[in-house]
């Protein structure tokens, strides 16, 4: 998968999908958008799931018990995804480890009628991977 | 559906960090625009790449973590720098992944248009017709680079008002700590030494400068990191021409004495 643009439009194929966005959970900058935002402003809902992101990453309740003693260098996230469930929707948001150091994540947002769940967090994970990988 | 980058109105005249960008975003201009603190690049109107010298370059983020060896790095600039175009061939001899190149591409962007676009009483120049060699990426509009810059100065701002964490030599404190500190901001303060600053740690852990702004003025709010005196000014110097000796006002509080008198009435 090429890039940012790909990616995302690959997240909106999946079914209920209404919005996505690439964003940096440590400034809340939207780095790519796509469809709808809840709130119809791309950069103000990256701000605002950005941080919830990094809530649920610092926590230590969610850290990896194996922490200490681990292997030098970036700390691998403990946490894979967060999701937030409203009355009309699900929000999933879905780090991404890269390579380099970043803090950025998946931001999905799924119409709770239209969409299924379990099948948007499988692939969303596996659209994270390939937008790094390769 | 297709991907949209934001579009909303300029920012009001007066509110941009740089009045001249806007000229040269109206315009489509393709230069470099020097500023004291950095440098954007533009191509047709948008930015398409940003250096600093307050911010760790792409290579240095690249190279650090592992995602490219620093042979990989040098050959794809002895292979495409002359032609301007070592982002693509980073991408099309399998070295960087093209989603990890943007995303390592943007951060380094935003990053240091942030120390570029700071406020400044030297003159920005504009060289018309200059591109970087990394070539295209992602290029990103002006107004997108200018709002994000005043965004990012907010967020400072709303962490820890102080901006003195952003430049000077930085000492740990002798506060203990009182919550966990997240394993980012940990591993910033282990390389606080009564030296370093902000650019120094962001060169040394290969991490956006921004960010080790963010997690200092954190650890700042907490009361884990302060500025570091320098040591020559002592007080001697000061009481020699005073005669009389007034009891200080301070505008700065006393943030220990605050955080314990937090503490102490949080225990009530």
């Amino acid at each position: 998968m090429p890039g940012i643009d790909e990616c995302l439009i690959e997240v909106m194929r999946l079914p209920g999908a209404r919005g996505a966005a690439v964003v940096d959970w440590t400034s809340g900058l939207a780095l790519g958008t796509i469809g709808e935002s809840p709130n119809g402003d791309h950069e103000a809902t990256a701000a605002e799931t950005a941080e919830v992101a990094r809530m649920a990453a610092e926590q230590p309740v969610f850290a990896q018990a194996d922490a200490p003693g681990g292997p030098p260098g970036p700390p691998a996230p403990a946490v894979e995804d967060v999701i937030v469930t409203t009355a009309p929707g699900y929000h999933i948001l879905r780090f991404v480890e890269t390579a380099f150091d970043s803090s950025v994540f998946l931001h999905l947002w799924l119409d709770r009628a239209e969409g299924n769940l379990a099948l948007a967090r499988i692939r969303l994970g596996e659209i994270a991977e390939r937008l790094v990988l390769a | 559906m297709s991907p949209t980058a934001t579009t909303r109105p300029d920012l009001p005249e007066g509110a941009a960090p740089s009045p001249m960008l806007q000229r040269l975003a109206a315009e489509r201009a393709t230069g470099a625009l020097m500023r004291d603190r950095g440098t954007l690049y533009l191509a047709d109107g948008q930015v398409v790449h940003a250096e600093s010298p307050a911010t760790p370059g792409i290579d240095v983020l690249l190279t650090t973590g592992g995602a490219l060896r620093s042979e990989g790095w040098w050959d794809a600039v002895a292979q495409a720098g002359a032609g301007q175009r070592v982002g693509r061939y980073l991408v099309d001899s399998g070295r960087v992944p093209g989603g990890a190149l943007e995303l390592c591409h943007l951060g380094a962007l935003y990053d240091a248009a942030f120390f570029a676009l700071a406020p400044t009483h030297t003159p920005a120049r504009f060289r018309y017709g200059v591109s970087h060699w990394i070539g295209p990426v992602r290029p990103v509009p002006v107004h997108a680079v200018q709002r994000e810059t005043l965004r990012r100065r907010e967020l400072l701002n709303r962490i820890w008002p102080d901006a003195l964490t952003d430049s000077a030599p930085l000492s740990p404190t002798s506060h203990p700590v009182d919550a966990p500190v997240p394993p980012r901001q940990r591993r910033v303060l282990t390389l606080v030494n009564g030296e370093r600053t902000a650019t120094d740690i962001a060169q040394e852990l290969g991490r956006s400068a921004f960010h080790i702004l963010v997690d200092l003025r954190r650890l700042a709010a907490a009361g884990l990191v302060e500025a570091a005196r320098p040591a020559t000014a002592g007080p001697a110097s000061v009481s020699a021409h005073s005669r009389v000796t007034l009891p200080e006002v301070t505008a700065d509080p006393d943030v220990a004495l605050l955080r314990r008198l937090r503490d102490a009435l949080e225990a009530l």
